[in-house]
């Protein structure tokens, strides 16, 4: 049985500490310079990003760039690992809702001296999608692209039920109404095997937090202190999921989603689903017709969630400049160009957003709607032990999903340990 | 303890070359981390950011930590279904494979195969036999008239995991159970099968008395194992952001080391989790000393 060695990994730690800490100077145009840019992600993306550190390196010959791709687990264990043995990477990948727990530890670089000498050089990018790495004392990190959440639907599903495709500007009651057309037992064994609707419960980034929003509720408060998902307007939100999920049976609860191997969309199982841009790559492949549209309108409006990944600096980059440099570059016509036709997520710069590169992909759909939404979202919440906290609160559900806890009563309790995480975290 | 050869003259040198590599090994890697996890058990340290003293505060949140509580209760749990499982049933199997028949060594090695296949397959393959609607266990269940299963609900997860746990530690139990049973002189059969001995005296006559220091070992080996289990359960009871319907304690360990930026509460956790085992082990010793007989 394996076990995890966390002891090897402390001396691991100590004996990088040990050696981790002589630093070059450098960083100057000149002298040859070579930065480490860390990230999350599929292998697939290693290639893009090769040919935008070659066109990078062809503009700065100076300058090499490192990059290494990591999957998404492993990524934040040897982001901490190095951190805490002062090496971390000069570049690195952040997610927005994490950002704080190393913003507010002292762990990354203040960028703004370095906006502040490239007036305007944050001029082209969607305002919202900064808003995220923005602090009292200017941002420790720049968006590199940004996720909006917008419903999927399987057009050949629609057409084999004879059901109206939606339109933008539907309400909840529509969806609901659609989903619960688009559930059947297909093969009549008394069992539901095609779901109206489905969604990532637990999660509140394709799962609740937009219709919480739709309704007029919030997440947390402003200072962080507060969690307002147990407020009345939340209530109703959550009990609509409920009543879709265990009154329509039109959304599967996550014991039934994982015996599809999580994705009931593209296993064709599923006739809508909310989801962001990163799914588009491998929906592609899908042997099914799909497009998108806006999330529905809820009795507060219409309401999505915009969340950015971002680039951060260690704070003890040897080559801040250098690295820096980089950055710009990524966010610039050049950079943002390749990352949109890598089709995992929507490009930060305006221009780069409205061009073919971005709205021309292998996959036919409408990516219009995934930048018409940042009209109507909200920032996903950024705040220090967000981990934690929303294991409190999305983990916490499941068993009401699963059909084995009680709704009111899961909240209330929710509330006050999520308040707890909130306070631990002050 | 004094048996068995002793190193003489130049083998003395060659003892220690060979030994040498794995003694530094644990000297660096075991001693030295168990050292630097009792000194960071002390202190809070987020790995971001300086170590701070913590006293003995990390300690006091394992009696008042509502969820440590809760993992080290479902480790005990585990544990005590895990481990008289796996006796039982590794010794089972080892007295139906210690039989002579043709194509043995292919059963053996089928029983075996667990042991060396990817935790996070298998977990994968136990998913889908465990599946709610699809499922192949439910599959024969209602098909014999029986009632269904959520067998990865909630209520009943850690009942599944502690099966598919057992299954798959069948065959290194089954190891160990025959080499004892190997090592039993065959004429105690043969006088038992000329008095007239039944299947059922015999086992529990011959066999099972003689198997016992087997039977100490596979539990000494499963308590540790118990304590630290991890894989299969993590892999079959995961939630959407991270946690687990069946957190146990080495669960835990993990998520307050490096989700949760507690690494001095994961090293109290990881401390006590040792503690336990260690005291364990002190009772097995003696319980040996009265129990086990040495041929």
């Amino acid at each position: 049985m394996k076990k995890i060695s966390f002891s090897l990994v402390i001396v691991a730690l100590l004996l990088l500490t040990a050696c981790g800490g002589q630093k070059a100077a450098g960083g100057t145009s000149g002298a040859p310079v070579k930065i480490t840019y860390m990230e999350w992600g599929d292998p697939a993306e290693l290639d893009v990003w090769k040919a935008i550190v070659s066109d990078f390196e062809a503009a700065n010959p100076n300058i090499t760039v490192d990059v290494q791709v990591s999957d998404w687990d492993s990524y934040w264990t040897k982001l901490k690992t190095l951190l805490a043995a002062n090496s971390s990477p000069d570049v690195f990948a952040m997610d927005a809702p994490l950002y704080l727990d190393y913003q507010a530890r002292g762990s990354l670089l203040n960028l703004q001296p370095y906006i502040d000498k490239n007036p305007g050089m944050l001029d082209g990018l969607f305002p919202i999608t900064l808003e995220a790495y923005k602090t009292p004392q200017g941002y420790f990190g720049l968006p590199r692209d940004f996720q909006t959440i917008v419903v999927f639907y399987n057009k050949d599903m629609f057409d084999k039920a004879g059901v109206a495709y939606p339109k933008a500007g539907w309400t909840y009651d529509d969806l609901r109404a659609t989903a619960k057309a688009l559930t059947k037992d297909t093969k009549g064994d008394g069992t539901i095997d095609q779901f109206g609707y489905v969604i990532d419960p637990w999660d509140m980034e394709p799962g609740w937090s937009e219709i919480v929003w739709a309704y007029g509720g919030d997440i947390i408060s402003a200072d962080h202190t507060k969690t307002l998902v147990g407020e009345p307007k939340a209530r109703q939100a959550w009990q609509f999921l409920y009543d879709m999920m265990h009154v329509d049976k039109s959304i599967p609860d996550p014991n039934t989603t994982s015996q599809y191997g999580g994705d009931l969309f593209l296993s064709g199982n599923a006739a809508m689903m909310a989801m962001g841009h990163w799914a588009v790559p491998s929906y592609s492949e899908a042997t099914f017709k799909w497009d998108v549209v806006p999330m529905p309108t809820g009795p507060a409006g219409q309401a999505t969630s915009v969340n950015s990944a971002g680039f951060v600096i260690g704070k003890d980059s040897a080559h801040p400049d250098a690295a820096f440099a980089f950055i710009k570059f990524v966010l610039s016509q050049a950079g943002q160009t390749r990352l949109a036709q890598m089709g995992f997520a929507c490009p930060v710069l305006k221009s780069v957003a409205a061009s073919p590169a971005f709205l021309q992909q292998k996959a036919q759909i409408n990516n219009q709607i995934f930048i018409d939404s940042l009209a109507y979202a909200h920032m996903k919440p950024v705040f220090k032990g967000y981990d934690e906290w929303a294991s409190v609160v999305g983990d916490g559900l499941t068993p009401v999903w699963n059909g084995e806890a009680d709704l009111t009563t899961t909240l209330d309790k929710i509330v006050v340990d999520a308040d707890a995480v909130l306070a631990k975290n002050k | 303890m004094d048996y068995g050869l002793k190193p003489l003259g130049r083998e003395k040198l060659w003892l220690g070359v060979m030994l040498g590599p794995t003694l530094i090994g644990l000297v660096f890697g075991a001693l030295g981390s168990i050292l630097a996890t009792l000194v960071l058990s002390f202190t809070h340290w987020d790995l971001l950011t300086p170590i701070t003293p913590a006293g003995f505060s990390n300690y006091v949140a394992l009696f008042t930590n509502p969820a440590y509580l809760k993992a080290l209760i479902n480790t005990f749990e585990f544990s005590a279904m895990y481990v008289p499982g796996v006796v039982i049933v590794s010794m089972f199997v080892a007295v139906l494979m210690d039989s002579k028949i043709r194509g043995i060594s292919i059963f053996r090695t089928i029983y075996f195969l667990p042991a060396v296949t990817s935790a996070v397959a298998t977990a994968l393959v136990w998913n889908m036999i465990y599946g709610k609607d699809t499922g192949i266990l439910n599959y024969y269940l209602s098909s014999l008239g029986f009632q269904t299963v959520c067998w990865l609900c909630t209520k009943n997860a850690m009942v599944s995991v502690v099966i598919v746990n057992i299954w798959g530690a069948i065959g290194e139990g089954m190891i160990i159970f025959l080499a004892g049973l190997t090592a039993i002189p065959s004429e105690y059969y043969e006088a038992a099968s000329i008095d007239g001995a039944n299947v059922f005296q015999v086992f529990f006559g011959i066999t099972l008395p003689l198997v016992t220091p087997s039977i100490f070992f596979q539990t000494l080996i499963s308590t540790i194992n118990a304590f630290q289990a991890y894989d299969y359960i993590y892999m079959m009871t995961r939630q959407g952001q991270g946690d687990s319907s069946v957190p146990v304690v080495v669960f835990s360990i993990y998520r307050n080391a490096w989700n949760f930026f507690n690494y001095g509460g994961a090293s109290a956790q990881a401390i006590e989790l040792a503690v336990l085992v260690i005291l364990l082990m002190g009772f097995y010793f003696w319980l040996e000393r009265r129990y086990v007989v040495y041929e």
